[in-house]
């Protein structure tokens, strides 16, 4: 136990402080730049500043170890793009990194727009609806379930796995989380069993996989962790993008009245969105070598959380941090990492948001809660499982 | 001061054109093109204002 750094009681995976974190990542910043869970028996920072030091310095805070919190969870990521150091992770981010590139994702803009466009209408013309499940949730999936080149049989089972996947590999050992494990065990069977060229589709990321595989540019770890991959960072967190600025839209006139009024504000909103609910709201590294960082020293083998959440709402890096300001377009938030494992489908991420949130303002006059948000129990993972909206369609609008 | 970018870290993400598009552009093919030599004193802030905003720390300042 560490004598140097405030030890705190909190558990920031109870699941009332996973509803609302804020309070408490208030409190860890106010206590220190390096705070001691002692109940897990890990260490966090809880600001900007060292998060993006430790984010900076991939050589002392490994992420070969694993990202989660456990052993038995991080056991089956070790190894893939998120939870390897280079030169493996050089490799495995080299296979879709092209595809991945805003050069080659601009070809996708109008396919996207024209998805995006579609699904909007239909919710738009059911009036009330709910702004996850018939929008938030559909959208994602069906992008990144076309270009991975999965077929429509099945794709019900890519959320529901994610969640699963994301809650046994991240978080702690608890009763809520284990009823999980044959979710993820169900879902990691269905990718392998659809990780071959007679289900992919031709041309696809997963074909790109593949071949990547067939050429040994794979390092020998097997294709499907690589699908598995794409397929759950790609999803869920977009997921919970979307429907985090769609709550903010519907329980934020003014925001509604500025960016319909100046619809170029809608990246500056998404990144916005990115800073204050952050998807992801922390990672792991785990310490190689003698470093020190906010002033403490760790050992080899120190767990240390990268608490992305919190230090997005750091009021050393941003003024007056749990407001919501649609023109501060804080581009140096960490909610994508930074770095070396930045998020690689950052680009893609922001493209369907930004498409999504344009038929919006095209189709929509109005946009209000219908009812009560719903926070969804994820260890990681921020966003929402329902929300109730309310739309009024935009004169002419609808197509 | 100059700009250094780690080619092999670069991909083409663009939001150092957005903070500062008169020292960072990517090209017709996305590649990334940066003010070449010595930055003058006042754009400094900005190249660094842009190599800040990396999302995978691929640009630095660097003496020249």
């Amino acid at each position: 136990m560490p004598a140097t750094v405030p030890v705190s009681a909190v558990d920031v995976y109870d699941p009332e402080v996973v509803n609302n974190p804020f309070e408490v990542y208030d409190e860890l910043r106010e206590s220190g730049p390096v705070v001691y869970f002692e109940k897990y028996g890990v260490f966090a920072l809880p600001r900007y500043q060292e998060v993006r030091e430790a984010l900076s310095d991939p050589e002392h805070f490994i992420s070969g170890a694993g990202v989660g919190l456990t052993k038995e969870g991080n056991a089956p990521i070790i190894g893939t793009l998120l939870a390897s150091d280079d030169p493996l992770h050089a490799t495995l981010r080299a296979v879709l990194s092209e595809q991945l590139s805003p050069r080659e994702l601009r070809k996708l803009g109008e396919r996207l727009q024209a998805q995006a466009d579609a699904l909007v209408a239909e919710a738009v013309g059911l009036g009330t609806f709910d702004a996850i499940t018939d929008l938030s949730a559909r959208f994602p999936v069906s992008v990144v379930a076309d270009l991975v080149g999965l077929p429509e049989e099945g794709r019900e089972k890519l959320l529901p796995g994610a969640n699963a996947i994301f809650s046994t590999r991240f978080g702690p050992e608890r009763d809520d989380i284990a009823q999980f494990w044959p979710a993820a065990k169900a879902y990691v069977e269905y990718i392998a069993a659809s990780c071959n060229r007679e289900t992919l589709a031709p041309g696809s990321w997963g074909a790109a996989v593949l071949d990547a595989a067939d050429e040994n540019r794979l390092a020998g770890t097997p294709p499907a962790q690589s699908l598995s991959a794409i397929l759950i960072a790609g999803m869920d967190t977009t997921v919970n993008l979307l429907g985090s600025f769609l709550r903010i839209l519907a329980e934020q006139p003014q925001v509604w009245a500025d960016l319909k009024a100046d619809p170029s504000l809608i990246s500056s909103g998404i990144t916005e969105t990115l800073r204050i609910e952050s998807p992801v709201q922390g990672f792991y590294r785990e310490v190689r070598g003698d470093v020190e960082l906010g002033g403490h020293r760790f050992d080899e083998g120190d767990r240390v959380m990268v608490m992305f959440g919190a230090a997005n709402r750091d009021p050393r890096q941003y003024e007056n941090p749990a407001q919501f300001d649609l023109r501060r377009n804080p581009l140096d938030h960490l909610a994508f990492g930074y770095g070396l494992h930045g998020c690689v489908g950052q680009h893609l991420a922001k493209m369907e948001a930004r498409a999504l949130l344009t038929s919006l303002l095209a189709q929509v006059e109005s946009i209000e809660l219908a009812g009560t948000p719903e926070q969804r129990y994820n260890p990681v993972l921020r966003g929402l499982v329902h929300l109730p909206v309310r739309v009024t369609p935009a004169p002419g609008g609808v197509q | 001061m100059r700009i250094e970018v780690d080619r092999h870290r670069c991909e083409g993400f663009g939001m150092c054109e957005e903070v500062a598009p008169d020292l960072y552009a990517l090209d017709d093919d996305g590649n990334l093109q940066v003010h070449e030599g010595d930055l003058a004193p006042g754009v400094e802030a900005r190249a660094a204002s842009g190599a800040r905003v990396c999302p995978v720390a691929a640009l630095k300042l660097v003496s020249t």
